[in-house]
């Protein structure tokens, strides 16, 4: 476990949380408020105080979320969660996305890692992984893409051979978000023969710290280090750290994931919608650019963007009646993935286009709002691909929702 | 989604609609209303006072849509929403629009001058946009900027203009009124005028979700029928994935008209629901043509038939109109950024 200087953010008590006891409109009042009274100015994308956290900073600010109440929300109770419903999720996500925050670090831990745990790990796993990633003693990073399979995950070649009580993983990962400040890899790897495809796969909670892992940052577009290749010389895990039987863990897993992709980061649609406003109040800071946006054209293509994240809200909240309704999700989040990663490179666009004719010199406002969308439109760029790439949902809407032949 | 008391479901209607939108096929207009209304398809969001069902906006929503489906060639919309506005100013004619005695349509596109002569008001101008105009006996017209009128179109100084238009299905009349003369107890408020239109946006959109729904059906049939280079169209990834483009605009209709009619959805809710129906929907019956090759250019191929109906549909809304008041409305409301933070 890092050491963490847990000062570095203080908060309000988590009032919302120390009953428990509120519902509905109350417990959003209660979210927004400890939300609004707590995130430091200086984590707001969309302040002039801005400066990225660091990392001991976010951890100490998504511990303290937790503690409020803003994690690990549906979880059971038994395991660290605050075992609420679906509903109050969407709730919490839609204050949360209300405000320019930073992006989790744990986001695997806390919607990969996390769900698959508590579908197919065992009661000591449970009660070992799922309080640990709430707290942020553990971020989580995820082992699935390969060199050679990145799309296609049936061609994985990292390898797990069983001796005993003892795995020993032999391979490498790439394309691993935050490996480089990660405790834990869900790595996905082969115990079969490559000719099983998806067959003879298993999953391994593998500690990063262990003999054999070495991990070697990549520089992204935005000129960051966020993104890793993982290698795996001989790395010994015990079998108390694989989850799920082999070919059932995973078989499981695409279960869950299922489920993950139409859930995951729930808040986007109203955070896609809090960047609308902002652009909006920046523009209207500006002469020439308050000029611009009460022309038609303009008028017309925010109101499209705006069109965009209300079917995206529409995708999200059906799909979260859908599963309160106990209906099977299947690849429906296929859809609310292609859509809203597209949406937000068309409004990342826009916004870069309208910026890009303010007035000189430069308003406050404009200048944040500049480092804000840049940031935005490049990373929006990788949207499209990870987490399955546009042309792979449009493979799976095409195979699993309209079952299209493929024969001859 | 807001069930009744009796726990009846929206979905519920439609099949029933999608039966009786079939048995429609060969009737006249008038026989078509009589038909719907003895399914109660023509009262469901009216009154019971006026033989209607009474329920949500929402339980109007499967009936337009299998109306747009089967391409349905009766002013269904219009009849739903007049049998509600026309309810407690006069009854008489809302029963009677409700019972299929009557035919009533609105003219969405255009509007007349209104003159006060003691009891009368005497109509000038031209509208437009007036679904099966030529066969109704009621036709509602916008006033300037305030309400709307009901027209016998019997009355003196009615010209109903023969069809244009691309909508093969529900012909559309522009109409000249020329000092018509009607009673003042036949003006409907400013607020039932917005009612009216706010509740037509989304009906607009379910109509769109009929065809563009029956439009993707078509366009699957014959991708995984039609072969080509000894293998079906279906097995082409091009295909595919243009498939796979419109079922996520199909999609994306339909979960925006769900919203729409929540509980908590507003002006804004059913204006996305609209456009949003109208750019898939579009996109959706052009794609289906393409896809069908030569044959989707064919009278016969029915694809034609919903793409002339989406288009119609998005005009009559004035899809472009709103579009841009709903951009201006949503910047109008965001305060400029101050130095320091800039969104709350």
């Amino acid at each position: 476990m890092r050491e963490i200087d847990m000062t570095v953010i203080e908060t309000e008590p988590p009032a919302a949380t120390a009953t428990g006891d509120l519902s509905g409109e109350a417990y959003r009042v209660a979210m927004r408020r400890w939300l609004r009274a707590n995130l430091p100015a200086s984590f707001r994308s969309d302040s002039a105080a801005f400066s990225p956290p660091t990392l001991p900073q976010s951890i100490a600010w998504e511990a303290a979320m937790y503690r409020a109440g803003l994690a690990g929300i549906i979880w059971p109770q038994a395991y660290g969660g605050h075992g609420r419903t679906l509903r109050e999720h969407l709730i919490a996500n839609q204050e949360i996305g209300a405000l320019a925050m930073p992006e989790s670090v744990n986001s695997i831990g806390k919607e990969l890692a996390g769900p698959i745990i508590l579908a197919v790990g065992t009661e000591e796993q449970k009660r070992r992984f799922l309080p640990a990633i709430l707290e942020m003693r553990d971020i989580w990073c995820q082992g699935f893409s390969e060199p050679e399979a990145g799309s296609d995950l049936a061609g994985l070649r990292t390898r797990a051979t069983r001796s005993g009580d003892t795995w020993r993983i032999n391979g490498q990962k790439i394309w691993t978000s935050g490996a480089y400040r990660a405790q834990r890899c869900l790595v996905l790897a082969r115990t079969g023969p490559l000719e099983d495809r998806h067959r003879g796969l298993a999953m391994f909670a593998v500690r990063l710290d262990a003999k054999g892992v070495r991990v070697r940052p990549i520089k992204s577009i935005d000129g960051r280090e966020s993104f890793c290749e993982v290698f795996f010389d001989d790395v010994e895990v015990l079998q108390s750290d694989a989850l799920g039987a082999p070919d059932e863990g995973w078989a499981a897993a695409i279960r869950v994931l299922e489920i993950e992709r139409a859930t995951n980061r729930m808040y986007r649609a109203w955070r896609f919608e809090n960047e609308l406003r902002h652009l909006i109040s920046a523009c209207k800071a500006d002469p020439t650019l308050a000029q611009l946006v009460a022309e038609r054209h303009y008028e017309v293509r925010l109101g499209e963007i705006v069109v965009d994240i209300e079917v995206l809200k529409a995708h999200v909240e059906t799909a979260v009646d859908a599963l309160v309704n106990g209906d099977r999700i299947g690849a429906r989040g296929s859809l609310a993935k292609l859509h809203w990663s597209e949406a937000h490179q068309r409004f990342a666009a826009l916004a870069l286009e309208l910026l890009a004719q303010a007035s000189l010199p430069l308003h406050p406002a404009v200048q944040v709002a500049r480092r804000r969308f840049e940031a935005i439109y490049l990373q929006a760029r990788a949207e499209t691909i990870y987490a399955g790439t546009t042309e792979i949902q449009l493979g799976i809407i095409a195979d699993r929702i309209l079952q299209l032949s493929k024969g001859k | 989604m807001t069930l009744t008391g009796e726990a009846l479901q929206p979905s519920e209607f439609a099949v029933t609609a999608a039966r009786a939108v079939a048995d429609c096929a060969d009737l006249s207009l008038r026989e078509q209303a009589k038909h719907l209304a003895n399914d109660g398809l023509l009262g469901v969001i009216a009154a019971h006072d006026v033989g209607g069902l009474d329920l949500p906006l929402a339980f109007a929503v499967p009936v337009v849509a299998a109306a747009g489906s089967g391409l349905l060639g009766f002013p269904l919309m219009e009849a739903l929403l007049l049998g509600r506005a026309l309810q407690e100013s006069q009854p008489r004619t809302a029963e009677a629009v409700v019972s299929g005695e009557m035919l009533a349509t609105i003219a969405w596109q255009g509007s007349v001058s209104a003159a006060r002569e003691g009891e009368s008001v005497v109509l000038d101008g031209w509208v437009a946009r007036a679904a099966c105009a030529r066969e109704a006996d009621y036709l509602l017209v916008r006033i300037g900027t305030s309400g709307a009128a009901l027209v016998s179109t019997n009355s003196n100084g009615i010209v109903v203009e023969d069809a244009t238009g691309l909508d093969l299905t529900v012909p559309e009349h522009a109409v000249h009124l020329e000092s018509v003369t009607i009673s003042a107890a036949n003006i409907l408020p400013e607020n039932s005028w917005n009612v009216l239109c706010s509740d037509a946006n989304v009906l607009r959109a379910a109509a769109i979700l009929g065809s563009a729904e029956t439009c993707l059906t078509l366009a699957q049939e014959h991708a995984s029928t039609r072969r080509q280079f000894g293998r079906a169209l279906s097995y082409n990834q091009a295909i595919r994935h243009a498939l796979a483009r419109q079922k996520l605009g199909l999609e994306g209709i339909r979960h925006a008209i769900t919203r729409s009619v929540g509980d908590e959805a507003g002006a804004l809710q059913r204006d996305a629901a609209f456009l949003a129906a109208g750019v898939y929907g579009s996109a959706i019956s052009e794609g289906a043509l393409q896809i069908h090759g030569g044959m989707g250019f064919t009278w016969d191929v029915p694809v034609h038939r919903h793409l002339r109906r989406v288009r119609a549909l998005q005009a009559q809304g004035d899809a472009s109109g709103v579009l841009a008041a709903l951009g201006r409305r949503y910047v109008g409301a965001i305060a400029p950024a101050s130095d320091v933070t800039a969104s709350r």
